[in-house]
């Protein structure tokens, strides 16, 4: 599913964000990606929906040589993924269904299945009597599931999420995980960068730990901290 | 493109325009101004250019005679020049004619002739018609050196003169309008990169989820399009009017004028003004586009 070989990063300053990474991720896996703030969490996400290009290294994301392929072979490269960040970025004059359904709508989706789809993923995301509300009226935890919701319309093989819980209280953090476990245990990868140590420990999931660039451990139903 | 998806791009477009309501309408503004401008240059050029072909075809030499020619030797000249390869039709006009018809053709101006009084300056001549445009030259020159010929006179000079001026108007003309669509297309695409910049954060959600480079174009490039169409036509607008004025301004005093009669002239540079409107529209969207849209 995601296959990362020599993967380096080192960016027009100087800066070397990511350096000889190795990673294997299969399908319907969870994977947590933790570590301090510029230790390259984010350039390792980034790099998984092509917003970043690795300077070295092969990279392989469901099939698609990341590196290699063409600009305009980009979009159907994301439309196989579902992104999701820590700002939730939902368009203020749309509503809960519009926000939603634009996924569907850029990607040129039948009409006819956008009203189904989009309020199914409602459902999944506990929104559906929200649908007409503006994202101004939402409570962040809401906001963040109305970005889910958008993310995984399209039915995405991958979810990559940054930092999804990074701006909600532990409650709805919670009410956050819940949806991406519901999401996971429908088959779809996912890959998570997050500072939540308390998630982390509790879920018991896999944890690729980066530090200066390098990874310094890739462990199956891990911790966020160091284990002896 | 998907019928719901041109919809969708209209939508966009309109909700921009009104969102920009002032660049807009400063885009269109200048739009239709440089048309304008081009218009006008456009219309003097194709009749300057119409006067010239038709006096070039007007196959008629002026033949003036010496003040004290015999009624014999005009008649021997008149049969010499009948008798010249490639002449038509030989017509006497004498000096009273002359003057009758140049009195006709000064119409509300008259009165310059009866300041001479009984006086006529005017000579006798003939009027010459030539089988072939191109044997005009070497006729006129054939019969300005006959005995009791004072000069031939044909239109060359004047066409001459008239090409040197469209020469030079079409050069100005040309400098003028790269100028006038550099900054039409300087103005829309800043128009442009104002709506790309309210709309960045879409334009990011929308490269997130997987929308082509040309889905995320489009709405922008019609909005250029539709600037310079509109501008396009209030300029063409403009430009009708200003022709039928200057027409009716031209009949009324020189009648026999060549001006291009309105229809279908304007009708063509109607097309033309819209369609450079829109071109320059599409071009200025697309710089603005080339800089600000990379993903």
């Amino acid at each position: 599913m995601i296959q990362m070989r020599e993967v380096c990063k080192t960016y027009d300053t100087g800066v070397v964000a990511l350096s000889h990474v190795n990673v294997d991720i299969q399908k319907g896996e969870f994977v947590f990606v933790v570590g301090p703030s510029g230790a390259g969490k984010s350039t390792f996400i980034k790099m998984l929906f092509r917003e970043e290009l690795p300077t070295e290294g092969r990279l392989l994301v469901n099939g698609h040589d990341v590196v290699e392929m063409d600009r305009s072979e980009v979009p159907y490269l994301r439309r196989e993924l579902g992104v999701i960040f820590q700002d939730y970025r939902l368009l203020p004059d749309k509503t809960v269904f519009e926000n939603v359904a634009f996924a569907m709508q850029v990607i040129e989706a039948p009409r006819r299945l956008m009203q189904r789809s989009v309020n199914s993923v409602l459902d999944v995301v506990g929104l559906r009597d929200k649908y007409r509300s503006f994202p101004s009226q939402l409570s962040g935890g809401e906001q963040q599931r109305v970005a889910i919701a958008r993310a995984i319309v399209n039915n995405p093989s991958i979810v990559i999420a940054d930092e999804p819980t990074g701006n909600l209280d532990p409650e709805t953090s919670w009410d956050i995980m819940d949806i991406f476990k519901r999401i996971n245990r429908a088959g779809t990868t996912i890959v998570m960068a997050t500072h939540d140590r308390n998630i982390v420990d509790t879920m018991k999931k896999r944890v690729i730990a980066i530090e200066d660039g390098r990874i310094v451990r890739d462990q199956q139903r891990g911790g966020y901290g160091y284990e002896a | 493109m998907k019928l719901r998806t041109g919809e969708y791009f209209i939508q966009e477009v309109f909700r921009s325009l009104r969102r920009n309501n002032w660049m807009s309408f400063a885009s269109i503004g200048t739009v239709a101004v440089s048309l304008f401008v081009l218009g006008v240059f456009l219309i003097l050029v194709l009749n300057m250019n119409r006067m010239a072909s038709t006096l070039e075809s007007q196959v008629q030499i002026s033949v003036y005679l010496e003040e004290d020619l015999s009624r014999q030797q005009r008649i021997d000249l008149q049969s010499n020049i009948e008798k010249m390869q490639g002449i038509d039709t030989v017509k006497f006009v004498d000096k009273d004619e002359a003057k009758a018809r140049l009195s006709e053709r000064l119409g509300d101006q008259k009165y310059l002739l009866e300041a001479l009084g009984d006086k006529n300056p005017l000579p006798d001549a003939f009027e010459l018609t030539v089988a072939q445009p191109d044997m005009v030259e070497t006729a006129a020159k054939a019969i300005e050196r006959m005995d009791g010929v004072e000069s031939a006179k044909y239109g060359q000079d004047v066409v001459e003169h008239l090409f040197d001026i469209t020469r030079l108007m079409r050069i100005f003309g040309l400098v003028l309008m790269l100028l006038l669509a550099g900054a039409t297309i300087f103005i829309i695409s800043n128009t442009i990169r104002l709506t790309v910049f309210a709309r960045r954060k879409e334009i990011a959600i929308m490269k997130y989820v997987g929308a082509t480079d040309w889905f995320i174009r489009w709405p922008f490039l019609m909005e250029g399009i539709v600037l310079g169409c509109i501008g396009g036509i209030l300029s063409a607008i403009a430009l009708r009017s200003f022709y039928a004025a200057m027409a009716a301004k031209i009949y009324s005093t020189l009648a026999f004028f060549p001006l291009m009669p309105q229809y279908p002239f304007m009708n063509y540079v109607t097309v033309a003004i819209i369609l450079s409107g829109m071109v320059i529209g599409a071009i200025g969207s697309a710089f603005s586009l080339k800089r600000f849209l990379e993903v």
